[in-house]
């Protein structure tokens, strides 16, 4: 039942309000396995509710989401989710390891201790985002890049096929940016369906599979050049479009 | 030496004090690890107010249904509904008002304390409790049943926390992850309230009202400035918990002032020491770290130094136009640990990434100066000013003065403008 699904993430009629103002209005969107797909829109288009809702935190008002051919809510753990780098406690007391291995918390039984089974694949996790020479620094020692990829190992070693990451590229540099996006290709060469929230239209285009474009309705899903048309762009963002129109003058050469 | 600290171990008052204490330190410094890394703190102080109302109730129902004086079960259930009560309400206040979390806690807790006291005062003929015992804490006098029921908790909450570590540990680091691996965040929070009261009623009766969130958060908190890990956070908390206990009580014994106030005091000013001496996170490593930081104008004053001189560069030449006083040697000791500069006996080098890094800023000082020019500026100002500008490099400064200037190859003294590709 759940790998037989041709789909990842299945959207259907999904409207989540908050009193009258809808935040989501009739998403519908079917995003396939083993992609790199990017979520955009201006601030307060409902990204974030898009998130919660297929981690099934919210419920919506109407509509369905299933993963992997499964209703959301039997799905629990099944999306990895990566936090945005703000909302962590940089501050707790928390190794690296310890960070990964919590990736292997749903695995293991509530009356036994994570077994060198699930230390091995915490590790290997680190690996995969070149982190293992920092698995004992606490956290908050660490880069905003590494920080950001340890938190991608933990989304991996949980062994999910989904992966949601909450704008990893916020507040990082160019070569870290480089660094992260690496990391991401190599997840999705294992077999992973990445769904990464992004912010920077310029970069958009060369970084993604797909693009979702919403602004509480859904604009858009499908390749890069098909999403970033300027009348698209500009009936979402309205004023603010100059600034991308080299954006689109690039993608069309 | 003999009568200081083995007599009093011979008295039961201080032996029954000491275990107490202990149990009660214990337990609450594990759990409040958990309060401090979940910013609880005030919450904890709202509830040992808002048990006092718990306490009464406890006692006046017993009282007056079944007739029990002093029921010690029915006021500890009392407390924990009194706890619980207070809980609900805080959240119910913040959450359907434009009143903040804070200010609901500073609310409730004192309307609840201040039903407590009223209800005491008003039945003061049927419920005979001490409010200066309750609000003090009395753990020179601490009777039997006070120590059963402290053994009792903490044995229920020590299982909890230990049985359900990860579960808590991941639901406190980050809840967003914890609810969506299935983890009951909302049940964990309510679990961990109902140890916090737990523990908190417990030990009152020792420390008193105003005193037990000190034992719940002091040593939790001194123990945060030694570990990286939260296991070894809880161990040390603990310990933490049972020397102030410990070192509380032979001051009182010895000072010959109140249990509950030495053992606070003691636990402050041991806080204290751990801030002031930490090897990672205290003041005294701090303050090193800042005076071993060589200032980044040294560092590229020494590379340009070097960069000019073009060959061996022996310590008085470096001396001689570098301007840092002391700290010179530091410096050069600094930047031969982080790969910029080679030492040998005629003097200094640069590595290649040291070659680099002056060139870069060599690079920017000579644009600089030309764009220095270029506004205006006169000529015998031009040096000093860019001295202060050559570290402004990032986000496309240099790339954007180069370009402005038209790609200039020389400096306004005539010398050549390092090669761009030299800029990483």
């Amino acid at each position: 039942m759940t790998t037989n699904s041709l789909y990842a993430v299945e959207v259907e009629h999904l409207t989540v309000s908050y009193l009258a103002r809808p935040a989501l209005l009739d998403v519908n969107v079917r995003i396939e396995k083993d992609q790199l797909v990017g979520i955009i829109g201006p601030n307060g288009a409902g990204k974030s509710t898009f998130i919660k809702a297929v981690l099934g935190f919210v419920k919506p008002d109407i509509g369905n989401i299933r993963i992997n051919g499964l209703n959301v809510q039997k799905a629990k753990g099944q999306v990895a989710y990566v936090p945005q780098r703000g909302s962590v406690d940089w501050d707790f007391p928390i190794t690296v390891k310890e960070v990964a291995l919590m990736g292997r918390y749903r695995q293991i039984p509530w009356y036994s201790s994570p077994g060198s089974k699930d230390r091995e694949a915490a590790l290997e996790a680190l690996k995969m985002v070149r982190m293992e020479d920092f698995a004992d620094r606490q956290i908050g020692e660490l880069s905003g890049g590494q920080q950001q990829r340890v938190f991608l190992a933990r989304a991996l070693s949980q062994g999910s096929d989904i992966l949601l990451l909450d704008e990893p590229f916020a507040g990082v540099d160019a070569a870290t940016e480089r660094a992260i996006l690496d990391v991401l290709d190599r997840a999705k060469r294992v077999g992973k369906t990445l769904v990464v929230v992004h912010h920077d239209l310029t970069t958009a285009a060369e970084y993604f599979d797909k693009l979702i474009l919403i602004k509480q309705r859904m604009f858009a899903y499908g390749p890069p050049q098909t999403v970033l048309r300027e009348e698209l762009l500009s009936k979402i963002y309205e004023g603010r479009l100059r600034i991308f129109g080299n954006v689109l003058k690039s993608e069309e050469s | 030496m003999y009568d200081l600290f083995i007599g009093p171990l011979r008295e039961i008052y201080f032996q029954k004090a000491l275990i107490g204490g202990s149990i009660v330190a214990i337990v609450a410094g594990v759990v409040g690890c958990l309060v401090v890394l979940r910013r609880m703190a005030f919450l904890g102080d709202a509830l040992s107010h808002a048990m006092i109302a718990g306490v009464a109730g406890g006692y006046l129902v017993m009282k007056l249904l079944f007739d029990f004086e002093a029921h010690a079960p029915g006021m500890l259930l009392g407390s924990l509904l009194a706890a619980v009560a207070t809980v609900a309400l805080i959240s119910f206040v913040s959450r359907i008002s434009r009143v903040k979390e804070d200010t609901a806690i500073g609310i409730m807790y004192t309307g609840i304390f201040a039903l407590g006291v009223v209800a005491v005062s008003v039945f003061r003929h049927y419920i005979h409790i001490d409010l200066m015992h309750f609000i003090m804490g009395d753990i020179l006098g601490v009777a039997d049943s006070d120590l059963w029921a402290g053994a009792f908790v903490a044995a229920i909450v020590l299982s909890v926390i230990i049985l359900f570590f990860r579960h808590f540990q991941l639901a406190t680091f980050d809840p967003v992850m914890a609810a969506s691996i299935g983890l009951p965040v909302l049940v964990l929070d309510y679990v961990l309230t109902t140890c916090v009261s737990l523990v908190v009623v417990s030990a009152v009766s020792m420390v008193g009202v105003i005193l037990v969130v000190g034992l719940l958060i002091t040593p939790a908190a001194t123990a945060y400035l030694l570990s990286d890990r939260l296991e070894p956070m809880m161990i040390l908390s603990a310990f933490f918990g049972v020397t102030s206990v410990v070192g509380g009580l032979y001051m009182c014994v010895w000072l010959d002032s109140a249990g509950g106030g030495a053992i606070m005091l003691f636990c402050t000013l041991q806080f204290l020491l751990v801030l002031a001496i930490a090897p990672k996170y205290g003041l005294l490593a701090r303050w090193l770290r800042l005076r071993n930081l060589v200032p980044q104008q040294v560092t590229e004053d020494i590379l340009t130094t070097i960069l000019r001189y073009n060959r061996e560069t022996p310590l008085t030449i470096v001396r001689q136009y570098v301007d840092s006083g002391k700290g010179l040697n530091r410096a050069l000791r600094q930047m031969v640990h982080n790969g910029l500069l080679l030492k040998s006996e005629g003097g200094y080098t640069l590595t290649e990434e040291g070659c680099k890094e002056a060139n870069n800023v060599l690079r920017a000082h000579r644009l600089w100066e030309k764009y220095l020019e270029n506004i205006g500026t006169p000529k015998d100002r031009l040096h000093t000013t860019a001295h202060h500008l050559e570290h402004i490099r990032e986000d496309g400064t240099v790339e954007y003065l180069d370009e402005k200037l038209c790609n200039p190859e020389h400096d306004p003294h005539g010398q050549k403008i390092p090669n761009c590709k030299l800029v990483a």
